[in-house]
């Protein structure tokens, strides 16, 4: 060909093209992979683009993850009008660029297949495609014809504009029936902070801890604000390495990074506080003096009593007591494996005195941060409030009823008969993107914008000590002609209340006003009416300011978690409905790559399984992938078994988040839904549902499955891919403690 | 490829193994990664974002079953190999993904070459060339080349969500391998930034969707050849160097936590790992 010639294919066509002759070739098939020459191979490959194609340069625009209540911010990448890509936001103080499996998939959520793309509204006994005149014709009707106390508003958690919008409906249509709901809160957690420190929701700081000891709290993956957490446990290990103890009977992401994993028996977990504390005080390791009655009180959880109840060894609980005194700050938390009990709000008061006798109230648990600004703040959303509207159901309460981010058909126990007591209600609205199982028996259905296309603010509950106010704005068109925002909607229905929204012709607009008249509090000094701060706020995605921080004053007392004894009988096991990062409470069951992504723990996809320890499961002969009924006083479900270490003898865990009914066709007829069969147990001081103190009665049917999971090997057979080193020689070499 | 290309490129591999340079190629980058085990959670945000960025198809419950999953980055766990009750000690996590080896297995079972060394210390996957002989992921040890066995086109991006798919790259059809590639589209676009402002590329230009999703940054990404890079300045910390597996009868300290997933087997991975810690007085 042209050997001996010393020139290279790039710089011969480019010849080439200098030549004019470019052209000339473009047509002729020359093998564009390979040249030998010299003697040397290379070989260019399509992977990387040849010198003339130009990457397409992707534009990032700032926004606001929706996929959990969190609030972390997003740079979305768009090309050609499409968003493509979803990142962290480096701007957004709480998770400083980084984002979760959740976030990722928020473009899934978006271009999902399954979206509902219509009007419908339900004539006879299907819901038929109808245009949003007729639609919103209907709803103004019904909604200045209702009379205020019959209407009631279902929502998952809200904040900012969209929450004061759903508070101007409810005050125009004269009702108070605001029910905000999430089976994944932190609700006890916060009474119990409100009423022993003064503040509901603390900074907590891991990264200033020495040691942390989370009774369930599921801090790295489902508690509060993960990524901001996840960011802030990175500090916690790294320089002086903070030591994590996890108690809770079912291995969560969190008590799988952790030093020490301690399954006490589900519902002890109140006592083993208090026989920790015990330990404290009698040995004089508390770093806050303790009134005698106090310790008087704590002196009746005497190590052996502890060591029945719990089920720990002794010897661990005297371990886990002197590691709060040698490696301190401690800092105690709490979450829903402990709190999740009809007597949660004790257990939770029975770690946060540890806090206090350990001296972290101030040092690791620092004061609330909050905007100030009370009408934008979070309306988080608990299950005491799924309570209150379900007994409204069943007492016929409500004629009208808006349903807008939550699904309680598939979310809410069974027992509380969300579904039946839905047949009394006359008109029942769904705001949504999906068809989901409530939307389905809705009288009519509003097809919303994805959080891609839509415009929102949002106030995280938690914010980490920052003050934050997060705006989301579209990254593109929206996909459908008829789908709509949820703003857009309400001011829609607000100018048929009240004259004063006519000047609004959508959110936008709305919105665009309201930042304008932001008080100089609030936009941290700077002029909101000028337009240069409308674009750095749509540039920078967030709008931080100076907070109100609030105060802490601790309050010692000893919680009457009294003696549990439900685990006490040996024919029943504790079902544990353990949330996951991924499917959360179900909600993101419909994308696909989260079904396919392997749970943290037992590495299962696409399905549901049953956690059991070997021990459990040989006792009935069951083994991986055998079919199991599992049934409580208020249903039954079944699905595979999967064995694991990892959970206590005396516990079954079925994640919570398959078995959808409806929901589109990655979710549909996925799995159990193991939130159905909960006993309608509830916290006897917050009214929040008690979603671990439901006993299961485990039988083995005769079918079986393969379960399927990510790899064969649970262990490293010797190969030492993971490779650990123990933290003691680290801290010798660092000559620390 | 032809015998004595071979023969002298196996031949030049051996001198060179010696030397500081090790291995036969001319590099203008070695890109490598530095992964702490100790603050990687195993959340699979990593394993996810590439889905996002890679235009990774989800095979669904079957083919997961014969293990025909796509996933190109993955979070392995393990439990610690001991008789106990429970595992005391939590899992082991660890990020799974092509090492990018100096020394690679996979390339020389190629029958076509379609799986070669770029100048940029990757191992490369040429889809077109590919005639899915599947020798190089029968040869890799680490087990991260994943064969289409089907087309997944229609099955995992049904309309509209094929409109999410990254143009810069191919969605890769049945009889092809494919692979982690440490994301080389976001490397070109970083090389052209720099070209055409007229400087050389720096630390940062380029991060891979893994890294830049990891709520711990456990991820570290760089050049390893840039001396100032912060992945150079880890593998330095923990003495790792690149080149051929030398045997350490003891650690010069403890805090030295850096490995290389199978560098006995002398394959030179661009990965090293910093060893997780569990607190065994706890």
């Amino acid at each position: 060909m042209m050997k001996g010639v010393k020139v290279n294919r790039r710089s011969f066509l480019k010849m080439l093209g200098w030549g004019g002759a470019g052209t000339a070739l473009a047509g002729c098939d020359m093998p564009t992979t390979v040249t030998l020459e010299e003697g040397k191979e290379e070989v260019v490959s399509y992977l990387s683009p040849e010198e003339y194609v130009i990457p397409g340069v992707g534009v990032w625009y700032a926004s606001t993850c929706t996929q959990c209540d969190a609030g972390c911010g997003l740079h979305g990448r768009v090309r050609e009008g499409r968003a493509l890509k979803l990142e962290g936001n480096p701007d957004s103080p709480l998770n400083n660029g980084k984002s979760c499996m959740m976030g990722q998939s928020g473009v899934q959520t978006h271009y999902n297949p399954d979206r509902v793309t219509s009007p419908m509204m339900r004539k006879g006994n299907s819901l038929q495609a109808v245009s949003w005149d007729e639609a919103m014709a209907e709803l103004g009707k019904q909604v200045s014809s209702v009379s205020g106390d019959r209407f009631a508003f279902v929502s998952g958690s809200l904040s900012g504009h969209q929450s004061v919008l759903t508070s101007e409906l409810l005050s125009k249509v004269g009702s108070k029936n605001h029910f905000a709901y999430e089976t994944i809160n932190t609700s006890i957690w916060q009474a119990v902070s409100k009423d022993l420190l003064g503040d509901a929701m603390p900074v907590i700081r891991y990264d200033k801890a020495g040691v942390i000891l989370s009774f369930g709290a599921d801090f790295l993956a489902t508690w509060m604000s993960p990524v901001h957490n996840a960011g802030e446990y990175a500090k916690f290990r790294q320089g002086e390495r903070g030591v994590l103890v996890q108690v809770e009977p079912k291995m969560t992401l969190t008590g799988g990074n952790a030093d020490l994993w301690v399954p006490a028996a589900p519902g002890t977990e109140g006592v083993l506080a208090l026989g920790i504390a015990n330990i404290i005080v009698s040995r004089g390791w508390n770093k806050v003096d303790v009134p005698a009655s106090v310790k008087t009180e704590l002196a009746q959880y005497d190590l052996n009593k502890v060591e029945k109840i719990t089920g720990i060894q002794g010897s661990k609980i005297k371990r886990i007591a002197s590691l709060l005194s040698e490696r301190g700050p401690a800092l105690v938390l709490a979450g829903e494996s402990t709190v999740g009990q009809a007597k949660g709000y004790e257990a939770a008061s029975a770690v946060m005195l540890l806090n206090i006798i350990m001296g972290s109230v101030g040092t690791t648990i620092e004061p609330s941060v909050s905007f100030p600004e009370n009408a934008l703040a979070a309306k988080q959303g608990n299950t005491s409030s799924l309570k209150a509207f379900a007994q409204g159901l069943s007492d016929s309460k409500y004629d009208v009823v808006f349903f807008y981010n939550s699904n309680p058909i598939y979310s809410a126990p069974e027992a509380l008969g969300v579904e039946s007591g839905l047949d009394k209600v006359k008109f029942k609205v769904a705001l949504t993107m999906f068809p989901d199982e409530t939307a389905l028996k809705a009288d009519l259905v509003l097809p919303l914008n994805s959080a891609i296309e839509d415009w929102g603010t949002h106030v995280a509950a938690y914010q980490g000590g920052s003050a934050t106010m997060s705006l989301q704005q579209p990254l593109m068109e929206p996909l459908y002609k008829e789908t709509k925002g949820f703003g857009d909607i309400m001011i829609a229905l607000l100018s048929k209340l009240d004259e004063g929204y006519k000047q609004f012709p959508d959110y936008y607009a709305y919105l665009r006003t309201s930042v304008k008249n932001m008080p100089a509090e609030l936009t941290g000094g700077a002029l909101a009416s000028d337009e240069s701060f409308w674009n750095g706020l749509l540039q920078k995605g967030v709008l931080k300011t100076t907070g109100v921080t609030g105060s802490l004053t601790a309050t010692l007392a000893v919680a009457k978690v009294g003696t549990p004894t439900d685990h006490l009988d040996q024919t029943s096991l504790t079902l544990i409905p353990s949330a996951r990062l991924g499917l959360w409470d179900g909600r993101h069951a419909n994308i696909p790559w989260l079904q396919e992504a392997p749970d943290q723990i037992s590495k299962v996809v696409w399905d549901s399984w049953a956690e059991m320890h070997p021990h459990t499961a040989a006792e009935m002969n069951l083994k991986n992938g055998d079919i199991v009924k599992i049934e409580s006083k208020s249903g039954s479900i079944e699905t595979q078994v999967a064995i694991t270490k990892a959970i206590h003898r005396g516990a079954i865990s079925v994640p919570m988040g398959q078995g959808h009914k409806e929901y589109g066709r990655y979710a549909k007829q996925t799995g159990a839904n193991s939130l159905s069969i909960l006993d309608p147990v509830f916290d006897h001081k917050t009214g929040e549902l008690a979603t671990h103190a439901t006993q299961v009665k485990v039988s083995k049917t005769r079918k079986n499955q393969i379960l399927i999971k990510m790899g064969g090997s649970d262990v490293q057979m010797g190969r030492s891919f993971v490779r650990t080193v123990s933290a003691d020689q680290l801290r010798r070499t660092e000559g620390g403690a | 490829m032809s015998l004595s290309n071979i023969l002298d490129n196996l031949s030049r591999f051996r001198q060179d193994a010696e030397s500081e340079r090790y291995g036969h190629h001319d590099y203008e980058h070695r890109f490598g990664m530095a992964i702490d085990l100790d603050i990687c959670i195993g959340c699979n945000a990593c394993s996810t974002a590439c889905y996002a960025e890679n235009n990774l198809p989800v095979v669904g419950k079957d083919y997961f079953e014969q293990g025909q999953a796509m996933h190109w980055m993955r979070i392995e766990r393990y439990w610690d190999d001991e008789e106990l009750e429970h595992p005391e000690r939590g899992a082991s996590f660890i990020p799974m993904m092509c090492q990018q080896c100096g020394a690679a297995t996979c390339e020389p079972v190629c029958p076509v070459a379609a799986t070669y060394h770029t100048p940029d210390g990757l191992n490369a996957q040429v889809y077109n060339r590919c005639i899915g002989s599947r020798y190089c992921s029968n040869n890799c040890p680490f087990r991260v080349r994943y064969f289409n066995f089907w087309s997944f086109y229609e099955s995992s991006w049904p309309e509209p969500l094929n409109q999410q798919l990254n143009p810069d790259l191919s969605v890769r059809d049945k009889g092809v391998m494919e692979k982690c590639t440490f994301c080389i589209q976001r490397i070109r676009v970083a090389k052209d930034s720099a070209a055409r402002e007229e400087r050389n590329m720096i630390d940062g230009d380029v991060i891979t969707a893994c890294a830049q999703a990891c709520p711990t940054n456990a991820i570290v990404f760089g050049d390893t050849m840039d001396p100032t890079s912060q992945v150079s300045l880890a593998w330095k910390k923990h003495e790792v160097k690149r080149g051929p597996y030398t045997h350490k009868e003891a650690k010069s300290d403890e805090e030295i936590r850096g490995y290389r997933v199978f560098d006995e087997l002398n394959v030179d991975p661009s990965v090293m790992y910093l060893e997780r810690v569990r607190d065994s007085e706890v």
